[in-house]
């Protein structure tokens, strides 16, 4: 019963899509996803297939006795998908939330790599 | 181009987020006005200001405090790179708040964590309810 009524609220928090910069560099994607307030424990990082979701939760305290006066941010859910092509290695994806910014590294697969080619003296 | 978006083809998603986006809370109607989006409480001994700020040093957000504002000021910087999208402001970004009322200013103090700044300003003495006790003659 109690776990009906948890399960309720969670689903009711207002969905955001975080803002996100992706920017290529020589090694592979970076995304870089404005996530304040958010924590590793309430961050989750699904790659199926082709798709990596990304969802966090953010919950500010309640402050008791607290009277808001100006609101602009509050609770919610940043929500936020990307399709990956085969040019990124998976299994090298790397993340990392730093002061409510989340960093994505997906590198690229190695025959995406730009790579030199020796030229030969005949 | 090695990622693509899949908002941009999959249309029932981008149906949902069109209906999100009118439902969004009411309460947060200056969502994405000003940067960096900032909240204000108060309680009986304190006023707090609270602000989404991610991805930045504690050492790079500037707070000062004048006998009548607050003024929360920095500077971003982007990421070196190809852009693919950019959404994340960057630059720099000023945000004053005005105090209605004295604070102490010697008793201010300000915190960070996961991305969000608090500050927290304890009203002057003279400010706070006091009971005043009536005696019985």
């Amino acid at each position: 019963m109690t776990n009906d009524v948890e399960k309720k609220t969670v689903t009711a928090l207002p969905k955001f899509r975080p803002n996100t910069d992706v920017v290529e560099r020589e090694d592979g994607f970076y995304i870089f996803v404005d996530m304040p307030g958010v924590g590793k424990d309430d961050l989750s990082i699904d790659l199926r297939e082709n798709e990596l979701e990304i969802r966090g939760r953010v919950m500010y305290p309640r402050q008791e006795n607290a009277k808001a006066l100006h609101v602009e941010f509050g609770d919610g859910e940043y929500v936020r998908a990307f399709t990956i092509s085969d040019g990124v290695d998976r299994e090298g994806i790397r993340a990392n939330l730093k002061k409510g910014l989340l960093e994505l590294f997906l590198p690229k697969a190695a025959r995406f790599k730009p790579r030199r080619i020796e030229i030969q003296a005949g | 181009m090695v990622i693509d978006f899949s908002t941009y083809y999959d249309l029932p998603r981008s149906m949902d987020s069109f209906f999100e986006e009118l439902w969004k809370p009411s309460s947060l109607s200056q969502r994405r006005m000003a940067y960096p989006p900032v909240n204000i409480s108060e309680d009986t001994e304190n006023i707090i200001v609270m602000s989404e700020i991610p991805g930045m040093d504690t050492g790079d957000i500037e707070l000062t405090l004048n006998e009548k504002s607050l003024t929360i000021k920095g500077s971003k910087k982007s990421e070196v790179g190809n852009y693919y999208r950019q959404e994340r402001p960057t630059g720099n970004f000023q945000r004053i708040v005005n105090l209605n009322i004295p604070v102490q200013t010697d008793a201010v103090t300000a915190s960070m964590k996961d991305g969000v700044l608090r500050v927290v300003l304890p009203k002057a003495k003279e400010c706070r309810p006091v009971t005043i006790a009536i005696d019985a003659q």
